[in-house]
């Protein structure tokens, strides 16, 4: 290889290494920022305070008072007043210093607290108890460090140097001199005591390193020059795919790590997980269970494939008769339920099964029965979830084994009628065979689909009565905006859900794959 | 029971009766819905008759006239935020998905196969499972609330559900136009932009019609991302007609029969694509 061509490579290498680098010491740069300035601030808050409290002033840049208790005004008793201490003696609060009263109010609420005022000034409070009064300070707003830009074009400058000057010498050389050269864009990063980003930094450097040594980024970079055109056409889809749906999906789970109240997240580790499968400390015929609602998911999945696969393939059997008349008006008024959007469906069944004056039980009183209240008790909540999902779901297997149906040649009916063969044998050697790769994708699909029916139990019976009809969708839903925003039991159960659909769409295939080799 | 001959006569009736059976359960709830529309009353179904005894235009009146906290008119602006949000969906859906579905379709490159099977993975598993972390970014970058948040979000279904229909369709077209602009010297992105994407105009418009209809018919994300009453969409508001505390199923038959009707006619339209393509897509991935 010509020197030419290896400062080539080098510098080609040392650039898509120095991109990935820059991207984490960034990323360092801006947490590590944030912390340092929130540190800083809500420091400069609290020393304010304990000097007050001691009986000194407040630090210069800070804003700091005694506030005295709360006294009812003598003229609106209902009203209440504080007073300021000021050098000259107690004076009352001034309208511009509200913040001061919400402060000294909250902290008669909640006690003592230390935090940044959420408006994004970069101001930190700090309320204590004094004696007989309440030490208040507030810093001055603060704007964060701007980027260090000089320092980066200095430190790549200094990269991209040791690398050419490596690639110069040649050998072995060349490869230290990249290392050294990617390497020193940690120098920052580690400066700034941010170590998961200088190790990462440290290890993209051995990495290319290593690569370069197998010919690996010799060989990415010729393939991505080769399929150039092909990378352009999809770069579009592709990008949006990782920023709408890959990078969301990882965040999830990584949130399924974390415990969300008041607005903070807690990092705990396989907690929620662990909550979630143990049961919660609950009975395993509790509602709220992960393993109840496995087990209601699962039997609801079941349940209506099952009615969805024999309504359909008996309606389609039916409708594959020639002899049938209206075949097409028919099969017009029977895929009805698959034109209407979902939610409608849900909530127009949700509205008939509604207990006094629902159309079911208008029904049951003509055919001289008593009427059933259906959303309190599991059995005739859950069978009101299935009949709308069966009502709804139907027509989908129905087309998909009609087609199959259609497809099916008329002469092998015939050879068979003509070799005597019998009805159910002819159903169970010709029409079985061709129903079979057409329902097999259908029926993964569908399981799928009905797994995560959210619309139907959430707008049906809503999991009533007491959650105990939610399936895994939906309890994962009540977790996120109705119990409290426990946005990572939400997470953790969303990633437990996807595991089990991939299992279920791993192991599907396994079985559609070894029939078909049966077949 | 072979196919072509005639069978029992009893055997006929009872298929027609079965047949006529089933077609009055799937008619019954809907010909409630459309009795509610035009039958005065807040409750559903005091009778099980799905013939109305009287009839009225109230609730659509009452829907048109529904009006907001500024006296603006809900239902249209309701409806115009549908339209904005399905149109931009579709729109951005398709137009990032139509050089990817031709890459897929035509070229051979590394990682093909795992790019396709990404795409139906995505496209079949459930979007409600990215429901959390989507809230949680939008809410982090203050796009909740907003029409653009929501298009974001029904593109993360979109666009696989493009991406995977549009490549099938590109499958189905011949080759041989592409082979002869090649040899006259035409780049890929000419033969792309000038022959390929015109002859493709069927598939394009199926497909746009498909994610169309998804987003019109999307309840749930709406329903938790749209927090103020004058960004809804057309199902939030039908699902808030029949509130726990104040249902009032005539308004809710009228709005569903508005909302509904323009979509099942697209999908009679359209129902034999897409049986075509849900099940090509399973098959053949």
């Amino acid at each position: 290889m010509s020197t030419a061509d290896l400062l080539r490579r080098q510098l080609r290498d040392f650039a898509a290494a120095a991109v990935i680098a820059v991207l984490f010491a960034s990323c360092a740069f801006v947490a590590g920022r944030n912390s340092d300035l929130a540190e800083h601030q809500l420091g400069l808050a609290s020393r304010s305070v304990d000097q007050l409290i001691a009986g000194g002033e407040a630090l210069p840049t800070v804003t700091g008072a005694l506030v005295a208790p709360a006294t009812p005004s003598v003229a609106h008793p209902y009203l209440r007043h504080r007073q300021l201490r000021t050098p000259s003696g107690w004076r009352d609060l001034q309208p511009s210093e509200k913040w001061m009263y919400d402060a000294v109010t909250r902290f008669d609420r909640e006690g003592a607290f230390t935090e940044l005022v959420p408006d994004g000034t970069g101001r930190a409070i700090a309320v204590r108890a004094a004696e007989e009064t309440t030490a208040i300070a507030i810093t001055s707003p603060t704007t964060p460090a701007p980027y260090p830009f000089l320092v980066m074009i200095g430190v790549l400058g200094l990269g991209l140097a040791l690398t050419a000057a490596g690639s110069l010498v040649g050998g072995r050389a060349a490869n230290l001199g990249a290392l050294a050269g990617i390497a020193a864009l940690a120098v920052p990063t580690a400066l700034w005591h941010a170590w998961i980003a200088t190790t990462a930094i440290a290890l993209v450097a051995a990495g290319v390193t290593l690569a370069q040594h197998a010919r690996l980024t010799d060989r990415l970079s010729d393939g991505l020059v080769r399929h150039r055109t092909a990378l352009g056409f999809l770069m579009p889809a592709m990008i949006a795919m990782f920023v709408l749906v890959a990078a969301p999906f990882l965040i999830g789970i990584v949130l399924g790590f974390y415990d969300h109240s008041h607005n903070t997240w807690t990092f705990v580790g396989l907690a929620n997980f662990g909550e979630i499968l143990s049961g919660g400390g609950k009975q395993l015929d509790d509602p709220l269970n992960f393993w109840f609602i496995l087990g209601v998911t699962v039997l609801w999945t079941l349940a209506n494939v099952i009615l969805h696969v024999t309504i359909g393939v008996a309606l389609a059997l039916v409708l594959s008769r020639t002899w049938l008349r209206g075949k097409g008006i028919f099969r017009m008024l029977l895929i009805l339920p698959w034109a209407i959007p979902n939610y409608i469906t849900a909530l127009m069944w949700h509205g008939m099964f509604q207990g006094e004056y629902g159309a079911m039980n208008s029904i049951l009183h003509h055919a001289g029965l008593s009427g059933v209240s259906w959303f309190s008790s599991w059995a005739t909540a859950f069978s009101a979830n299935v009949i709308t999902n069966t009502w709804l779901g139907f027509p989908f297997m129905m087309v998909v084994a009609l087609g199959a149906l259609e497809s099916i040649p008329k002469e092998l009916y015939e050879a068979a009628s003509v070799d005597g063969a019998s009805a159910w044998q002819r159903f169970r050697h010709i029409t079985l065979p061709h129903l079979r790769p057409a329902l097999g994708p259908a029926v993964a699909l569908g399981s799928i689909w009905t797994f995560n029916m959210f619309n139907v139990i959430y707008l049906v019976s809503g999991g009533a009565p007491g959650g105990s009809t939610n399936i895994l969708v939906t309890d994962a839903f009540h977790w996120a905006f109705e119990r409290g925003e426990r946005y990572g039991m939400a997470a953790a159960e969303a990633t437990i859900i996807f595991l089990i659909l991939l299992l279920w769409t791993v192991f599907g295939n396994r079985v559609v794959k070894s029939k078909d080799a049966d077949a | 029971m072979a196919m072509n001959r005639k069978p029992r006569l009893a055997f006929l009736i009872a298929a027609h009766v079965l047949l006529i059976v089933v077609v009055a359960v799937v008619l019954y709830p809907v010909m409630l819905v459309c009795k509610k529309a035009f039958e005065p009353g807040r409750d559903f179904a005091l009778s099980a008759s799905p013939i109305p005894t009287d009839v009225t235009l109230d609730h659509f009146h009452d829907l048109f006239d529904k009006r907001g906290g500024h006296g603006e008119l809900l239902f249209l602006r309701h409806a115009f935020n549908s339209i904005i949000v399905a149109l931009a969906t579709t729109v951005f859906g398709v137009a990032i998905s139509c050089t990817a579905a031709y890459a897929l379709s035509r070229f051979r490159f590394p990682g093909r196969k795992a790019g396709l099977t990404t795409f139906l993975v995505v496209q079949m598993f459930p979007a409600t499972l990215l429901l959390l972390p989507l809230y949680v970014i939008l809410n982090k970058i203050g796009l909740l609330n907003s029409i653009t948040g929501l298009v974001l979000v029904y593109s993360t279904t979109a666009i696989p559900f493009c991406v995977w229909t549009l490549k099938g369709y590109f499958d189905s077209l011949p080759r041989e136009l592409e082979e002869a602009a090649r040899i006259d010297g035409a780049s890929t992105w000419m033969i792309f932009r000038r022959i390929m994407l015109p002859l493709a105009r069927p598939g394009l418009a199926v497909t746009a019609l498909f994610s169309f209809m998804t987003a019109w018919n999307e309840f749930i994300m709406a329903d938790t991302f749209m927090t103020d009453e004058s960004k809804y969409t057309l199902p939030v508001l039908i699902n808030s007609s029949v509130g726990a505390f104040s249902a009032d199923y005539g308004l809710f038959a009228a709005g569903a029969v508005i909302t509904s009707v323009p979509v099942m006619i697209a999908f009679y339209v359209l129902q034999k694509y897409l049986v075509g393509g849900l099940t090509a897509g399973a098959v053949k991935g």
